[in-house]
C-alpha cells in the first residue's frame, strides 16, 4: 500500500496537532520535566526519541500480522529497547560528553508512554510506511513543545541559548531566575505551554463547529 | 497452521529476542573498545589540564594520550596516591585524583599541586551530574581557575569554599551561586582527599577515608 501525500498530511496535523502527544494526549512528562534545562540536550534527547519511536513503530508494524495477539507488548517492548540501547551505544561511543550530560534519561525512553502508546494504538494495525510517518510526526509533535520549553528555560535561568549569552537577559539587569534551571521550573513553564496552546485549540474549535 | 500451535508464542518470543539481541551485543563489542578509550581519555584530559604549561584545550585525542604516557606516571609509594608529572626526569608537579558524593551524583576530578606539596596549580573534573547551570558550573573555567596558585592552609581544612562575595585569604574560593549543596560537598571531597594525601598514615582507619 503506497502512501499518499493527503494521508501523510492527515498524520502530520495529527501528530503535530490535533492529537499532539504533549498538550493533548499529556504522555512522556517525565522526560520533558528532566531534559529540557539546556537546549542542546533536548535537542539530542529529541532526535533520539524521533529515531526511537519512528523506527520502532514500522518495526512493530511489520511484524504484525506475525506477532501473536497475547504476546504483543512483550515483543513491542523488546523492539523499542533495541533501538533505545543502539542509541545509548553510539552517544557513549562517539558522544561521551552529551551521554554524560543525558544521564539515565537515554535509556528512560524505553519507558516513554509515547513510544509504547504509538506502538500500540498505530503500529499494531497499519501498514509499515504509514506506522512509520505517524511515529515520526508524533516525535516531531513531543520534539517542538519540548524545544519551546527548554528554549524559555535556558533564556530566564541561565541568560543563553545554545550555551550561547544572549543580549539583555546574561546582562546585569536581568536576575536569572534559578528556578528555571532546577525541575519545577519545567513544571510551571509545561503548564503555561499546555494552557496556551490547548486555549488555541477550544477557540478553533468553536469557530469551526 | 503452525500460528495455532500452543508452543508457537515461546519459540516466536525467542526467535524474536535472539535476533535483536544479538545485533545489540554485536554493536556493544564493535564499540566497547571506544567507549573505554573515552573513559580513559576524559581522566587523561583532567591529570593534564590541572597540570602547569599543558593546553589541553588544543589538543586532539591521540596528541592528549600521547602527552599523558610520556610525562605523567603512576603514583607510587613516594607521591601517596597522586600522578607524579616529570620533564627530563624532574618532577614538575602532582596530580591527585579526588572523589566522593555530589548533590546528585558522585564526582570525580583531579588536583594538581606543585612539587612544594602546598600550592594548588589546578582543579579539573571528569564525572558529575551536577544541575547544568548551577552545580556543573564547577567544571567551568570561571570557578576552576579560582583554585589556581591558592596556598593549602596547614590546619584541618587546607581549601576552604566561602559564600559568594566574601573576601579571600590565601586558601579560599568563591562557592558557585545557587549551588550551596554542590559547593559545601565538593569541599568535604577535596579536603579528605587532601588531608588524606598529606598525612596518609594518620587518618588510616578513619571513617572519613572513603
Amino acid at each position: 500500500m503506497k502512501l499518499t501525500g493527503s494521508e501523510n498530511k492527515k498524520l502530520m496535523i495529527e501528530g503535530l496537532w490535533n492529537n499532539n502527544p504533549v498538550f493533548k494526549q499529556v504522555l512522556g512528562i517525565c522526560s520533558t520535566l528532566a531534559v529540557t534545562n539546556l537546549v542542546l540536550n533536548t535537542m539530542v534527547m529529541c532526535m533520539a526519541l524521533v529515531f526511537t519511536l519512528s523506527l520502532s513503530a514500522a518495526t512493530v508494524s511489520i511484524l504484525r500480522n506475525l506477532t501473536p495477539h497475547n504476546i504483543r507488548m512483550m515483543v513491542e517492548t523488546l523492539i523499542i529497547a533495541f533501538y533505545v540501547i543502539i542509541v545509548d551505544v553510539l552517544l557513549k561511543a562517539y558522544w561521551p560528553e552529551m551521554s554524560g550530560n543525558l544521564g539515565p534519561y537515554v535509556g528512560l525512553i524505553i519507558t516513554n508512554c509515547i513510544v509504547m502508546g504509538r506502538c500500540e494504538a498505530y503500529g499494531n494495525t497499519n501498514p509499515p510506511g504509514k506506522a512509520f510517518m505517524d511515529g515520526l510526526f508524533n516525535a516531531l509533535g513531543y520534539s517542538f513543545v519540548l524545544l519551546i520549553v527548554a528554549t524559555f528555560r535556558e533564556l530566564f535561568g541561565m541568560g543563553t541559548f545554545l550555551g550561547l549569552a544572549m543580549p539583555y537577559f546574561s546582562g546585569p539587569y536581568w536576575d536569572k531566575w534559578i528556578i528555571m534551571v532546577m525541575p519545577p521550573g519545567a513544571f510551571f513553564m509545561l503548564g503555561i505551554v499546555v494552557w496556551v496552546f490547548r486555549s488555541i485549540q477550544a477557540v478553533r474549535e468553536e469557530k469551526s463547529s | 497452521m503452525i500460528r495455532k500451535q500452543p508452543w508457537f508464542p515461546i519459540a516466536y518470543m525467542f526467535c524474536v529476542t535472539a535476533f535483536f539481541s544479538s545485533i545489540v551485543i554485536g554493536l556493544t563489542r564493535l564499540t566497547s573498545e571506544r567507549v573505554e578509550a573515552n573513559e580513559q581519555l576524559a581522566f587523561e584530559r583532567a591529570v593534564l589540564s590541572v597540570l602547569p604549561g599543558m593546553d589541553v584545550d588544543k589538543m586532539a585525542r591521540s596528541e592528549i594520550h600521547k602527552t599523558f604516557t610520556e610525562s605523567v606516571n603512576a603514583p607510587d609509594a613516594s607521591s601517596n596516591g597522586a600522578y607524579i608529572a616529570r620533564q627530563n626526569g624532574q618532577i614538575t608537579a602532582y596530580a591527585l585524583p579526588i572523589s566522593g558524593q555530589g548533590f546528585w551524583a558522585p564526582i570525580k576530578g583531579v588536583i594538581g599541586i606543585e612539587t612544594d606539596k602546598k600550592t594548588i596549580t589546578g582543579i579539573a573534573f571528569y564525572e558529575q551530574n551536577e544541575t547544568p547551570g548551577l552545580g556543573a558550573e564547577i567544571t567551568q573555567a570561571p570557578f576552576r581557575n579560582q583554585f589556581e596558585g591558592k596556598v593549602m592552609a596547614s590546619e584541618d581544612e587546607p581549601i576552604n569554599i566561602r559564600r559568594p562575595g566574601a573576601t579571600l585569604g590565601e586558601s579560599e574560593v568563591h562557592a558557585v551561586t545557587g549551588a550551596t549543596q554542590t559547593s559545601n560537598r565538593l569541599e568535604i571531597i577535596i579536603n579528605t582527599a587532601l588531608r588524606q594525601w598529606r598525612h596518609p598514615n594518620s587518618e588510616k582507619g578513619d571513617g572519613d577515608s572513603r
